[in-house]
């Protein structure tokens, strides 16, 4: 555990090696070119809205954790974030120094989680977020953005996922999955490709990557609740989206029009999602939107619904409830994003014997401070996350809980982070690892007919 | 090549039972039926971690530890993916190619069947085997993976190795594309949906820069002009010359060699569909925010659609041209620029006849599926319809069906179905 003493520093001292050779080779032409390019073609009546209402009212500085976590400084300040970056580079028409690009990427970058929770508190609801996305538009288009999630993005546009995974490496991992999950279930299949099917699932890179054992969990629980489901052998499954937070929205849309083809060319009713909350914004509402798309072309469900109409339907049967206490952390894209908090709620009910909320909770609860890609920014930035952090800490720590549910892959890494770094005594889980534990595994249409 | 002249357009009803393998195997991985009909197959598992591949109730004498990828060809084969002692191979109608593989993937066939292309890795390496044939060169990484009609295969590969977080070598440009294992020359920061002319000798992609400009390059030629993004292009072998969706100024056009070749501009424009050496071109657009049509030689459909267009072709004569699209959460077809109104759950691709009287499609509506023909629905309904087929004197179709656990392939005269 660290000394609350040893938790200052300066962010300004980061030093990002993406950053500073992207600063390196700026001349003040290309920057003032590139930042009137975006204000001037890319922004419209929003943008002008936005900045000629805010009356600096301060209303969303109480809204920010990142204020909070840092003693109210008012220059964290979700306003004050907008008037050190956006605001300035049009008040001096683009014509800034590589000095406040440094600390605009800073502030955009690892200072806003985007997460909208001062959006709910601004009485205009002025959506800060997009204004700091807007900066990372311009870091994008400087090349300034930070190396860590340069390198996701880039994994990105090459391989359609976010960790480099080859076509094989995915496949071939998905038939180690099934391989195990046979011990459970001998005639268990991840089926590939299965034309037709009622269900694609897609998952976030990190799963083949790192955690194959959710893939696994997930088949089981497919299996037992006896569905039709399939999963793409192809680019496309990967529903995650960094380019979506550094402002390459080009990128941005190519991934999400390859899930979304993938999902088409097999034919199904729907893709259910993993457990990740930046990869439902993405597929949802960020990159579907770029390429015209107003709504999913393919019905989208986030695990959460998922996992809900199962174990209220009874597909999915407890065999005995989770005894350790549990609190629940709200991720902000399906709880701010899409209502899905209340549905979360049940199903904790469902799984387990004690549930503690946490406070604030629901649509207001904190961001668990990796969000918006800031996690993604990587170790240079990852002391200033930490302080960024206290705020969360504090509130996993009233709870008093032993297990944090997190159904979101980002806020799970960054939470795991704050346990970690602030020596909080608790374990972070998804539902699904929950479930697992919890569910009978029986075969549904084979317990329907006994 | 399908040769549906041969095929039997006579016979009425012909039924395999399926339900029965399930207690000759431990498990029965999903059906795929050959283009005739005459076959139904599917992947087997035989004993704990031993697959095989049951043809009509036939097993094939050998097995494996791994199969997937089964896929009847144009001509009637059956090609698979195994693997045995963890080495991986394709093997069709039951014979396994000599060469293997660490890894075997993406199986595709030319439409005459004379080419069998599959990704493949070894000792780490990547690159694509022809008819048992590896490329003589292969690549840190590979995707985008393309087989022309006449064989030529492609892809786009990773010609230099990149080391962790290695932006500044990204930017430098490491990706080219390689035909037939032969990398071409310019390396570009991105490179995506490769596209052969219609004889497969000259390949077309998009193309990234650099972190912001985008392009088209035939070959190894780039185009001189920048674009802010791009979507895969097209030949026009009579002109030889490339039509490609460039965006500009936040809108979407279609461009000819460098040019503007199209008057209006889009919110999105993709999905080429070409015919007649270029004399009809037609696109998928969106002139509104979430609203779809298909733009044919500059002008727009009058037709709009909420959701998706997922395929727009021309038939063989070129006179129709054919959209499958999804308005108001529901899947349905256009025949030049009329809906049928199905309103189906689950939609496929439809087929078209010779001469263009009869366009025929599967559907799913509330849980069982049918046959469409011309916008009617057929009377019957099944458990699973398969791709149906149209006879080359345009009058009869070929049903492929399973309900009860049988399998069923008969033949409809076209006065049965509309």
């Amino acid at each position: 555990m660290q000394d609350k003493d040893t938790l200052t520093t300066n962010a300004k001292d980061v030093i990002d090696e993406g950053v500073e050779k992207g600063l390196s080779r700026l001349t003040p032409e290309k920057i003032s070119k590139v930042i009137n390019q975006v204000l001037t073609k890319e922004t419209g009546a929003r943008f002008k809205a936005y900045v000629e209402t805010c009356m600096r009212c301060g209303l969303c500085a109480d809204a920010c954790s990142i204020f909070l976590s840092n003693d109210r400084d008012p220059r964290f300040s979700p306003a004050a974030k907008v008037k050190q970056t956006i605001l300035e580079m049009i008040k001096k028409k683009g014509k800034v120094s590589k000095l406040f690009l440094k600390d605009a990427v800073r502030i955009a970058h690892a200072e806003c989680n985007v997460c909208k929770r001062c959006s709910m508190y601004c009485p205009f609801g002025i959506d800060i977020a997009y204004m700091m996305l807007l900066v990372r538009r311009i870091c994008h288009k400087l090349e300034i953005t930070p190396l860590y999630i340069q390198d996701t993005v880039n994994s990105h546009s090459a391989t359609m996922n976010q960790m480099w995974v080859k076509e094989d490496e995915w496949i071939d991992t998905l038939q180690w999955q099934e391989e195990d999950a046979r011990e459970e279930f001998k005639d268990l299949r991840i089926p590939l490709d299965k034309d037709g099917a009622d269900i694609m699932y897609s998952v976030i890179a990190p799963e083949p990557k790192f955690q194959a054992g959710l893939i696994y969990q997930a088949a089981v629980i497919m299996h037992a609740a006896g569905l039709n489901w399939t999963m793409p052998s192809t680019p496309g499954w990967d529903n995650s989206n960094m380019a979506m937070f550094t402002g390459d929205f080009e990128i941005s849309g190519r991934i999400a029009k390859a899930h979304y083809e993938a999902a088409a060319k097999l034919h199904v009713n729907k893709i259910v999602m993993g457990e990740c909350g930046h990869a439902f914004r993405s597929v949802y509402d960020v990159g579907n939107r770029w390429i015209g798309w107003t709504m999913p072309p393919v019905k989208l469900v986030h695990a959460i619904d998922f996992y809900h109409d199962l174990l209220t339907s009874g597909r999915i049967k407890i065999k005995e409830k989770y005894k350790k206490t549990v609190t629940l952390h709200d991720p902000c894209n399906v709880s701010r994003g899409r209502g899905l908090h209340e549905k979360a709620r049940e199903i904790v009910n469902i799984l387990c014997e004690s549930f503690i909320e946490m406070t604030p909770n629901r649509e207001h609860n904190y961001c668990c401070g990796a969000g918006g890609g800031v996690i993604n920014c990587g170790p240079p930035w990852k002391n200033t996350r930490m302080v960024n952090n206290r705020e969360k800490k504090e509130q996993l720590e009233r709870t008093g809980a032993k297990v944090l549910i997190a159904p979101c892959h980002n806020c799970h890494s960054g939470l795991e982070d704050i346990i970690e770094y602030y020596g909080v005594e608790m374990e972070v889980k998804f539902f699904g690892d929950i479930i697992y534990e919890v569910m009978e595994k029986e075969i549904y249409q084979k317990r329907r007919l006994k | 090549m399908k040769d549906e002249k041969s095929w039997d357009w006579h016979s009425g009803k012909k039924e395999i039972p399926v339900k029965e393998w399930q207690n000759r195997f431990n498990w029965v991985e999903e059906p795929y039926v050959s283009p005739d009909g005459e076959k139904i197959a599917s992947i087997v598992n035989t004993d704990e971690a031993r697959f095989s591949v049951c043809v009509n109730g036939e097993t094939w004498e050998n097995n494996f530890e791994k199969a997937w990828s089964l896929k009847f060809m144009p001509d009637g084969r059956l090609a698979t993916l195994v693997s045995n002692d963890e080495e991986w191979t394709a093997c069709v109608d039951g014979v396994s190619w000599e060469t293997r593989f660490d890894y075997t993937w993406d199986l595709k066939f030319t439409p005459d069947g004379s080419s069998i292309a599959v990704a493949v890795q070894k000792d780490g390496q990547y690159g694509m085997a022809v008819n048992d044939t590896i490329w003589d060169r292969l690549y840190e990484n590979i995707s985008g993976v393309v087989l022309s009609d006449q064989g030529t295969s492609a892809a786009v590969v990773q010609a230099d190795p990149l080391g962790q977080g290695d932006i500044e070598g990204f930017s430098s440009g490491i990706f080219c594309a390689a035909v037939n294992g032969v990398a071409q020359q310019e390396k570009f920061m991105n490179i995506w949906d490769l596209s052969f002319d219609s004889k497969g000798k000259q390949l077309a992609y998009s193309i990234r820069k650099n972190r912001v400009d985008y392009s088209i390059s035939r070959g190894s030629q780039p185009w001189k002009k920048n674009f802010q993004f791009s979507w895969k292009p097209e030949f026009i072998d009579k002109e030889n010359s490339v039509i490609a969706p460039v965006r500009q100024g936040g809108k979407w056009f279609l461009f000819k060699d460098e040019a503007p070749f199209w008057n209006k501009s889009y919110g999105q424009l993709w999905k080429l569909a070409i015919h007649g050496n270029g004399k009809k071109i037609a696109a998928v657009v969106s002139d509104n925010f979430g609203k779809w049509t298909v733009c044919e030689n500059d002008e727009t459909w009058n037709f709009y659609c909420d959701t998706i267009i997922s395929d727009l072709f021309y038939s063989d004569n070129g006179n129709l041209l054919i959209a499958v699209f999804k308005d108001k959460g529901l899947w349905d077809i256009a025949v030049n620029q009329k809906a049928w109104n199905i309103r189906a759950d689950k939609l496929w691709s439809p087929v078209v006849s010779r001469d263009d009287t009869i366009v025929a499609a599967r559907m799913e509506k509330d849980g069982v599926f049918y046959l469409v023909v011309n916008g009617k629905v057929y009377k019957e309904y099944f458990d699973m319809v398969f791709e149906p087929q149209i006879s080359p004197d345009n009058d009869k179709i070929l049903l492929k069906t399973m309900k009860n656990g049988i399998y069923s392939r008969q033949i409809l005269s076209l006065d049965k179905v509309l």
